[in-house]
């Protein structure tokens, strides 16, 4: 193969592949997509799509079936009081009640960064950028 | 089909209105399938509400009383929230969802399954019974629950039931013990620890002990959150977070359980008595083994009834891996396991269904080889409780 013809990393990292026409997925729905043996939690949170790895790395359990809600914080910018932020963007554990932002995939109070993923709308379709 | 020719499936979901419980029993069927399985720790619904039918007399009138007080948010009231989670209600801001209790419906579910052989069942609701100041009725209570599990879980396949003990009323603890055990699906006495005030080795316990030897009944620890200790064995008000007092509580009281009872030398008078610790986790047990014997080499004239170091004696309980520590490497189980010699002790604990109950998946993340796999999961368990597999 010449080198010309090899795709590139960039390319085959860029598949697109397609979750569910847009009218299938409304504010508020969620779908667990598996690709092979790697489960991802998508989310549609007021029209906004979100894709984060799917399993939690505690004890696995299926994050697609969290609920949002909000949290509490406390931290310099809050000047140390503890407030309740992040309503409806907090993606809680089914399993044990781990936190994650739904928007970066950072866990609240740990040193942990789900893989998030870009999703996209083409042509009426939701399609999950891997 | 993704064009690199993964499958892809892609399912709409909804989120879980309990939480998530042991679904990835399937992810790992094929891992599993062919051991032997044993949960040493489940619980099912045991509200108060069960025991109004076994309880007679004033006791009975009492339970009434009980049943109509306005404690909202608990089915049929609940013990462990009167004395207890009251303190720090709502301080998870419900996350995650509360823990359903599980019916005998969703028990049979669970093992129709197929995966698990026996779920050995243990009290919820009585769980605190310790606490409470008249051993009389705390003695009810254990009459009620142990009455009402008796018959009605009796003869499910591959269910199993520990009796509990009101261990304030060691004399009536020990009628108990009489009166079950000979039943079938009874196989172990179990002794709510926390709240136990004097430790468990003291002398006025020692009915119980007897009594447990004369059936071989194995006796199985069982803590909860040290909630309103105000002394024994924390001092909780020190603490203002439900966090800090269910971390330390488990594992304080099952180290001062333990100790007490190997101090007592009751291990030495019962020679062929068993016993387990479930619900404290496993990583202190290197810590109050290893203690004791660097203590016992300075105290032993304390001690004149043991015919060995402390170490020797707890080597040979039992624990129940719920609620196992997450631990950062995937080595670092059988490491810790190698510490305390428990490759013929450790058994697998999931604490089905409470809200901090242990999926599979976190002891599977675990390396180690397929023997010492096999007995935590199972082998373990069937010698302590005595049953015989069921596969």
């Amino acid at each position: 193969m010449t080198p010309d013809k090899q795709p590139s990393l960039r390319s085959r990292s860029r598949r697109k592949i397609p979750v569910a026409p847009l009218h299938d997925f409304p504010p508020g729905t969620r779908m667990e997509v598996k690709v092979g043996s790697v489960q991802i939690a998508v989310f549609n949170v007021g029209g906004d799509f979100y894709a984060l790895y799917g399993r939690c790395p505690h004890q696995s359990a299926p994050l697609s079936r969290g609920r949002l809600q909000g949290t509490v914080i406390c931290n310099a910018e809050t000047c140390w009081k503890t407030e309740w932020a992040h309503d409806g963007e907090v993606l809680v554990c089914p399993g044990h009640g781990m936190e994650y932002h739904i928007r970066s995939g950072k866990a609240f109070g740990y040193n942990l960064r789900l893989r998030t993923y870009e999703v996209v709308v083409e042509d009426g379709q939701v399609k999950l950028v891997m | 089909m993704a064009a690199d020719g993964q499958l892809v499936t892609v399912q709409k979901v909804e989120p879980a209105s309990n939480p998530v419980q042991d679904e990835d029993l399937e992810q790992y069927g094929e891992d599993l399938s062919g051991l032997t399985i044993v949960d040493v720790d489940v619980h099912v619904d045991d509200t108060l509400m069960y025991m109004l039918d076994y309880m007679e007399g004033h006791f009975r009138k009492r339970m009434e009383t009980v049943l109509q007080a306005d404690f909202k948010g608990e089915p049929g009231n609940s013990l462990r929230n009167m004395i207890a989670h009251i303190a720090w209600l709502g301080s998870s801001y419900d996350k995650p969802p509360r823990a359903k209790l599980a019916t005998k419906e969703d028990l049979l579910a669970r093992m129709e399954k197929g995966i698990i052989d026996y779920s050995i069942l243990f009290p919820s609701e009585l769980l605190p019974v310790g606490y409470l100041p008249e051993p009389e009725w705390a003695a009810a209570l254990a009459t009620a629950y142990n009455q009402y599990m008796v018959d009605a879980y009796n003869n499910l396949a591959g269910v199993k039931i520990a009796i509990v003990v009101a261990p304030q009323h060691p004399d009536r603890a020990a009628e108990e013990i009489d009166l079950h055990a000979a039943h079938p699906d009874v196989v172990s006495v179990c002794i709510p620890d926390v709240g136990v005030n004097p430790p468990i080795g003291d002398e006025k316990y020692r009915p119980i002990f007897e009594a447990a030897a004369r059936h071989d009944l194995p006796i199985s620890f069982h803590g909860i959150e040290a909630l309103i200790h105000d002394n024994y064995p924390l001092r909780v008000a020190h603490f203002h977070t439900l966090m800090q007092v269910n971390s330390m509580g488990f594992p304080f009281t099952s180290m001062l359980q333990i100790m007490s009872v190997v101090c007592a030398g009751i291990p030495v008078r019962f020679p062929n008595l068993k016993f387990a610790i479930l619900e404290a986790g496993l990583t202190w047990m290197p810590f109050i083994m290893y203690r004791l014997d660097a203590a016992y080499l300075r105290y032993r004239t304390e001690l004149p009834a043991l015919e060995k170091k402390p170490s020797d004696y707890i080597r040979d309980w039992y624990i129940g891996t719920h609620e196992l520590e997450a631990l950062p490497r995937r080595g670092d189980l059988v490491k810790l396991i190698e510490l305390y010699q428990g490759h013929e002790t450790t058994m697998w604990a999931s604490d089905w269904p409470h809200l901090e109950r242990d999926l599979i998946a976190g002891f599977m993340r675990y390396e180690m080889d397929d023997e010492l796999r096999r007995k935590i999961l199972g082998e373990n368990a069937l010698r302590f409780f005595g049953l015989t597999p069921r596969k």
